[in-house]
């Protein structure tokens, strides 16, 4: 028999009719766990998804802006990451800690994180850069501001709104996929979630979840407003 | 002065030239058209000045010296274009478009923005209006307004427009060619302007360089030369059927020598000398009589047929 979540008192039958079907929401028990428990779960697992889509940004910006000027590198890098993208997670971190030097933990965790943000990265980078206007930077070479000017003052600009694009897919990917990190002690919402299985205690799992989903829906809200933000120029305006 | 020597051009991948041992001066404070049908090598001639592109062969010098004694961004700087496309920054307002090369150039704020709102006002668009808009609030012929207006911003000595007023309706653009043309005479920036609009050429060209397919210079000269005496076939039949209608616009009727009108004007149609010759000589064919009374500073003088025919001497095809 599963343990239960809280000590069944012996020699009750209704206690032992709830270990059987434990009430699916236990809202005291989410009273008295939230500071111990769920806010640190929560926290982990903002930290696990922000660090990780931030080093995979790190990555993908000089590797996307690089590979839509040497064209010839995108067919491979858009492969390697392809690959990565479609190991499966499990496998990934039951890999990532037999790596020496890397073992069980978070760190794990946001390696694998990283490499399935990779491509949809890359891609939006790629594709950002595609969708400035020739013209425009033609004329921008033609008032002479320099390669480097041209890219910090036009092509990044133009590009952000379909970077931030990719970044929002990205951040919910990862705040999906990093549930399952627990599995391997990275820590998180998915913590919740398998100790709720193990111990057969529905409310951990239920908490587990919507918050994950929650904090997903969230980050997508906030980044499609930065996107928004982004693109004054898109704006239409009646004088 | 822009020197043309001997450039030609051909594109990697390609075996024929798209300009072709091009030779021509372009004098100071003047402005030089290139015009020629669609493909003929233009925008890429033009483009060499700037080094936009490099030539295949010859060399372009600018004051003498070669355009490739100083940097491409540097050079660029120097030399306002406006490109055929427009090509203005989407995410830039219409201020801060027009102010790209005085930023560059490290400007103060207040004497760019004194200089935007000069320019706007210039190229007919209400400073309150527009500063502060985006280009996609813009239609396309204020868009080449704007772009005209960005590639006077830093006030450079030379001017490359391509087609700057493609984009605009033919009054506005009879009007912003006007208001050009008043400008250069203050300016007197040296330009070189492209259309494949023959009249536009004839309007706005102290020189005119025809060019045919393949890049070749068919004629080099002041549109008055090239519509009295095209020196080929193809001039003759791109400046069109009506060249001589053409040499008449190029012409005031303040500047023709008129007898004085002593009484026999009475009853025909008055004219400004402020007309085109062309334009006059419509007007009289309209009015339905050979004459007409010009006036003017010159007083009251008598426009005949004869006299306008006279004009038309040696023009002859
Ligand atoms: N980057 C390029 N690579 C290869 N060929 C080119 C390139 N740019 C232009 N061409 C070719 O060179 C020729 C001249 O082009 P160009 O743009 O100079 O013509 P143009 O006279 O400005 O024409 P238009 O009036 O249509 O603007 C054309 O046949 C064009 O297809
Ligand atoms: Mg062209």
């Amino acid at each position: 028999m599963p343990s239960p979540g809280e000590p069944a008192k012996a020699g009750d039958t209704l206690g032992l009719l709830q270990d059987l079907q434990p009430k699916l929401l236990d809202w005291g028990w989410i009273g008295e766990n939230f500071g111990d428990e769920i806010l640190p779960a929560l926290i982990g697992h903002v930290y696990l998804s922000f660090v990780s889509v931030g080093i995979a940004l790190v990555i993908s910006l000089p590797t996307g802006v690089l590979v839509s000027r040497y064209r010839k590198a995108y067919p491979p890098v858009t492969f390697f990451t392809g690959i990565l993208f479609s190991i499966p997670s499990l496998a990934l971190f039951a890999f990532l800690v037999t790596v020496p030097g890397i073992g069980i933990g978070p760190t794990a965790v946001i390696i694998a994180l990283v490499a399935y943000s990779l491509l949809v990265l890359i891609r939006n980078v790629v594709a950002g850069m595609d969708s400035v206007p020739e013209e425009t930077k033609d004329a921008a070479r033609g008032m002479g501001l320099t390669a480097r000017q041209i890219l910090f003052g036009v092509e990044l600009p133009l590009a952000l709104p379909v970077i931030v694009a990719g970044v929002r897919i990205a951040t919910v990917t990862i705040i999906g996929i990093a549930t399952i990190g627990a599995y391997i002690r990275g820590g998180g919402l998915g913590e919740l979630i398998f100790l709720g299985i193990s111990r057969n205690f529905p409310t951990r799992v239920i908490v587990g979840a919507v918050l994950a989903t929650l904090l997903a829906v969230i980050a997508d809200l906030l980044l499609l407003a930065l996107e928004r933000y982004l693109r004054p120029w898109a704006r239409t305006r009646r004088a | 002065m822009i020197e043309f020597r001997g450039v030609s051009k051909t594109y990697p991948g390609s075996a024929r030239p798209v300009v072709k041992d091009l030779s021509f001066e372009v004098l100071d404070g003047e402005i030089c058209v290139l015009v020629g049908p669609s493909g003929c090598g233009k925008t890429t001639s033009m483009r060499m000045i700037n080094r936009l592109i490099e030539p295949s062969s010859g060399e372009i010098l600018i004051d003498g010296e070669p355009n490739t004694a100083m940097s491409g961004t540097k050079l660029r700087r120097k030399i306002g274009y406006a490109i055929q496309q427009i090509g203005l920054f989407p995410h830039r307002s219409i201020a801060d478009n027009i102010a790209t090369v005085p930023q560059l150039l490290d400007w103060d704020k207040a004497r760019i923005k004194g200089r935007v709102d000069e320019l706007l006002e210039l190229v007919g668009l209400d400073p309150g209006v527009y500063r502060d808009r985006y280009p996609a609030e813009l239609s396309g012929g204020q868009q080449q307004r704007v772009g005209v207006a960005r590639a006077l911003a830093a006030d450079p000595p030379i001017m490359l427009m391509d087609e700057p007023f493609g984009a605009v309706d033919p009054i506005n653009r009879s009007r912003l060619q006007d208001e050009f043309l008043r400008i250069q005479e203050e300016i007197r920036k040296t330009i070189v302007f492209v259309t494949h609009d023959i009249d536009e050429a004839i309007k706005m060209g102290d020189r005119i360089a025809i060019l045919k397919e393949g890049g070749v210079l068919a004629q080099y000269d002041t549109p008055e030369e090239i519509l009295t005496n095209p020196t080929s076939d193809f001039v003759t039949s791109f400046v069109g059927a009506d060249r001589i209608l053409k040499r008449l616009s190029l012409t005031r009727v303040s500047e023709m020598e008129l007898e004085p009108a002593n009484g026999s004007g009475e009853g025909l149609p008055t004219l400004s000398d402020r007309l085109t010759v062309r334009d006059a000589l419509s007007a009289l064919m309209g009015a339905g009589v050979g004459r007409g009374v010009v006036e003017g500073e010159g007083g009251r003088r008598l426009l005949t047929m004869e006299a306008i025919e006279g004009l038309t001497r040696g023009a002859r095809a």
